[in-house]
């Protein structure tokens, strides 16, 4: 049945609301409401360059968002844009942004994986940095290592650092002590030697590592380097496979799990177990990034105050991974809006308007980050936000002198070979693969995925 | 008798409620509208779009061009894919049998009456209250080889000598992933067949019980035939679940040890978002989805069957 109402100003055409209406309404809003954003998706997302200046858009993960809130407040107190933040959840984050890049959604400035970083240009999701003012500078100012993990040999400028970090050998001074070892070790053989006598004086697993699929790649630079193996050559193709030493290396390491030194549940277990292990007293080594020896200071455990750094990893030459993740500029910034982007790229990466590393500054506060440049070294606020137990001459000499970022790690079909490297050598630690056969099929999975450029 | 008057006025009243149904219909279909594009925009559309990209070859840059069957072609001569689909399949086997009986034996405890039911039954709903990764999360603490809980119980009651890592032996881990899925699904299936036998008539079993049937008789004979609907619908459920699950596996072993769990949502994950290959990617959705969409099929076709051998026993 209609109700009819009496309408403002009509009193002889007099309008209906009825039930029928009232829903023919709702479904013309509810037409338009959805179809705004399936039209705005259909839409072309080819590359249309955004111009205009304004609030910029930055994509980051969920490390420290406290932080980045403040850096970005800061930025835009300093004379830079205002900028809207998005935060991905660390886990999921270059699907989420793939999905968001490949539908076209326009964003000014993300953090990057750098293993994804060349692929995201080659991709036209990420511009080239070559022609903004300073550039050059900012590349100058690195250790000389670490530009390579941001201009390719072909010289595009992809990113610039969001933070830096080198792999060290952690352990536990007083534990070796109380067993009889009188210093750690210098080579592969001494860490298996005094990972044995320390298994046999009960120490459940002496040796840790975060030894999962997706990291034991920079495990398998860690090694390689440390014992003077130059993993890839200038091209990027697979120098391991040609050095006899990476045979002795991986027998090592498979000694290491199959002889028990290491955690039962090394192959899957998280960092957090391993941190748990150091202070607990279960684990006496434990191969990192040098910032978790903030975290396993500041574990509850007997023995967390015991852990330090070795500073020279075990190997002939001790060399380390230099690891670090990068900063990139959306592809579709262009004109004024594209320099203001790039001010923040700058400011993020590098420096502030006062000249100061405050950025890598705040990271080091929160949580013993490094960055890949010397000044930072000289740097009184930046030296004061670590804590004592960090030796800062002995890590800016790592960083300056006995770490490698490999240029390789960055090519774009880098991704699919860590894949690969999972996946082997987890294998060939189970015992399902021999050293030799593992490391020609890496070899050959190096050289395949390169020419066919994935 | 009919009056003329009546036998008149008929086929007008027919032909009244025949255009008021056609109208209703129309208007049903405007309201449906919405929520039908809504479908189409994020099933339809981007499933079709996922059929089309696996005959394509897809930069990333967007380019895209038609290459037939060769993605499909070089999945099934993909080592790695087969090895994939092998895991898959023995994963939701697991899956579907663990989960399905597990939440049998949830549902049938909980519907006998004991103090504390109301409190069980609410427990009933926390697993499924976990997200996925949650559950692959809480499992691989739950397992840990040196300082896992059930090593630890198992230990205490004097079943294993030393601590075991099930995680690190490529079989245990598929046994763990298995456990872990299917006790977050076994939540929701006992959820669902509980439902089922609170519908049973009180009558029923009561009657068998005076007939002389015992407790394996009442089940076998009157409740799991009467559950059957319910337990086709589970069955269809489960399978799919099992097929589809990524989130818990990657949380507990990320495919690993070695490629011991890589099921086919993993190959899946990496073909697109770590090698970017859309082409191949999205062959492998298809099939993924194909045999999803053949086993509700089957599944359907068995519910239909087993209503219609009710219907024609009542």
């Amino acid at each position: 049945m209609d109700v009819r109402y009496p309408t403002a100003g009509s009193s002889s055409t007099s309008a209906s609301l009825s039930r029928r209406n009232l829903l023919r309404g709702a479904l013309a809003a509810g037409l338009t409401v959805p179809a705004v954003p399936l039209l705005t998706a259909c839409g072309d997302s080819a590359a249309k360059t955004n111009d205009t200046p304004g609030t910029l858009s930055m994509t980051a993960w969920e490390a420290y968002p406290e932080q980045i809130r403040e850096r970005l407040a800061s930025f835009k107190d300093q004379g830079g844009s205002p900028v809207d933040l998005s935060l991905i959840p660390n886990v999921g984050y270059g699907p989420a942004l793939q999905t968001r890049l490949q539908g076209g959604q326009a964003i000014d400035v993300f953090y990057n994986f750098a293993y994804a970083s060349t692929k995201y240009v080659d991709a036209g999701w990420a511009g080239t940095l070559n022609d903004f003012p300073g550039v050059e500078d900012l590349l100058t100012d690195m250790f000389p290592a670490s530009a390579a993990r941001h201009r390719l040999a072909d010289g595009r400028i992809i990113s610039v650092p969001y933070f830096s970090a080198v792999h060290n050998l952690m352990y536990n001074e007083s534990q070796l002590k109380k067993h009889g070892i009188s210093a750690p070790p210098t080579t592969k053989e001494e860490v298996y030697e005094q990972c044995k006598k320390l298994k046999s004086a009960g120490v459940p697993s002496p040796y840790a590592g975060y030894w999962t699929k997706q990291f034991l790649e920079e495990y398998f630079l860690v090694y390689l380097l440390a014992d003077g193996i130059t993993p890839f050559d200038d091209k990027g193709a697979p120098a391991f496979a040609d050095d006899p030493k990476t045979q002795d290396v991986m027998e090592w390491w498979k000694a290491m799990y199959q002889d028990g030194l290491t955690s039962k549940d090394v192959l899957t277990a998280d960092p957090g177990n391993h941190v748990s292990a150091m202070a607990q007293g279960n684990s006496t080594f434990f191969e990192l990034h040098h910032y978790f020896l903030q975290i396993v200071r500041t574990t509850e455990g007997p023995e967390s105050e015991n852990v330090t750094i070795l500073y020279r990893n075990p190997g002939t030459t001790g060399t380390t991974l230099q690891v670090g993740e990068v900063i990139q500029l959306g592809a579709k910034s262009g004109g004024q809006r594209a320099q203001d982007a790039w001010k923040l790229l700058k400011f993020y990466g590098w420096k502030d308007e006062a000249g100061k590393y405050s950025t890598f500054t705040s990271w080091a506060k929160a949580a013993a980050l490094l960055g890949p440049y010397p000044g930072l070294f000289k740097d009184p606020d930046f030296l004061a936000a670590f804590p004592s137990y960090y030796d800062m001459p002995k890590l800016e000499n790592t960083f300056a002198n006995q770490s490698d970022v490999v240029p390789t790690r960055v090519a774009p079909w880098y991704a699919s070979f860590q894949v690969k490297v999972g996946d082997r050598i987890q294998a060939m630690l189970l015992g399902q693969a021999e050293v030799k056969e593992t490391v020609e099929a890496l070899a050959s999975d190096a050289r395949n995925l390169a020419a066919a450029g994935q | 008798m009919t009056s003329t008057a009546e036998t008149t006025s008929r086929p007008a009243t027919r032909r009244r409620s025949s255009v008021r149904a056609q109208a209703d219909a129309r208007f049903g279909l405007l309201l449906a509208t919405p929520a039908l594009i809504l479908v189409l925009g994020l099933v339809a559309w981007p499933a079709l779009r996922t059929a089309v990209y696996s005959l394509q070859r897809v930069t990333l840059a967007g380019e895209e061009s038609w290459t037939g069957l060769d993605n499909f072609r070089a999945l099934f001569t993909d080592e790695r894919f087969i090895h994939s689909l092998t895991t898959t399949v023995l994963y939701s086997v697991g899956f579907l049998l663990v989960s399905t009986l597990l939440g049998l034996g949830f549902a049938l405890l909980l519907n006998e009456k004991f103090h504390g039911q109301w409190l069980a039954r609410s427990l009933l709903i926390v697993p499924w209250a976990c997200p996925w990764v949650m559950v692959g999360m809480i499992w691989k603490w739950f397992v840990d080889g040196e300082v896992g809980a059930l090593n630890a119980a198992l230990y205490q009651f004097g079943l294993i000598d030393s601590y075991a890592a099930p995680l690190s032996d490529s079989t245990g881990a598929l046994v763990v992933a298995v456990l872990a899925g299917a006790w977050r699904q076994a939540s929701f299936t006992g959820l669902l067949i509980l439902a089922g036998l609170q519908t049973i008539p009180k009558e029923l079993p009561q009657a068998a019980m005076v007939d002389g049937a015992n407790v394996w008789q009442r089940f076998r004979h009157l409740t799991l035939p009467w559950l059957r609907p319910v337990i086709v619908v589970v069955v269809i459920i489960n399978t799919i679940f099992g097929f589809m699950q990524f989130d818990t596996i990657w949380a507990l072993t990320q495919g690993g040890p070695g490629e011991a769990t890589s099921v086919l949502s993993i190959y899946l994950y990496e073909q697109l978002f770590v090698y970017t290959n859309i082409g191949l990617g999205s062959a492998t959705a298809v099939v993924l989805g194909g045999i999803a969409l053949v086993l509700g099929f089957v599944f359907v076709k068995l519910l239909y069957r087993s209503n219609a051998i009710t219907e024609g026993v009542e």
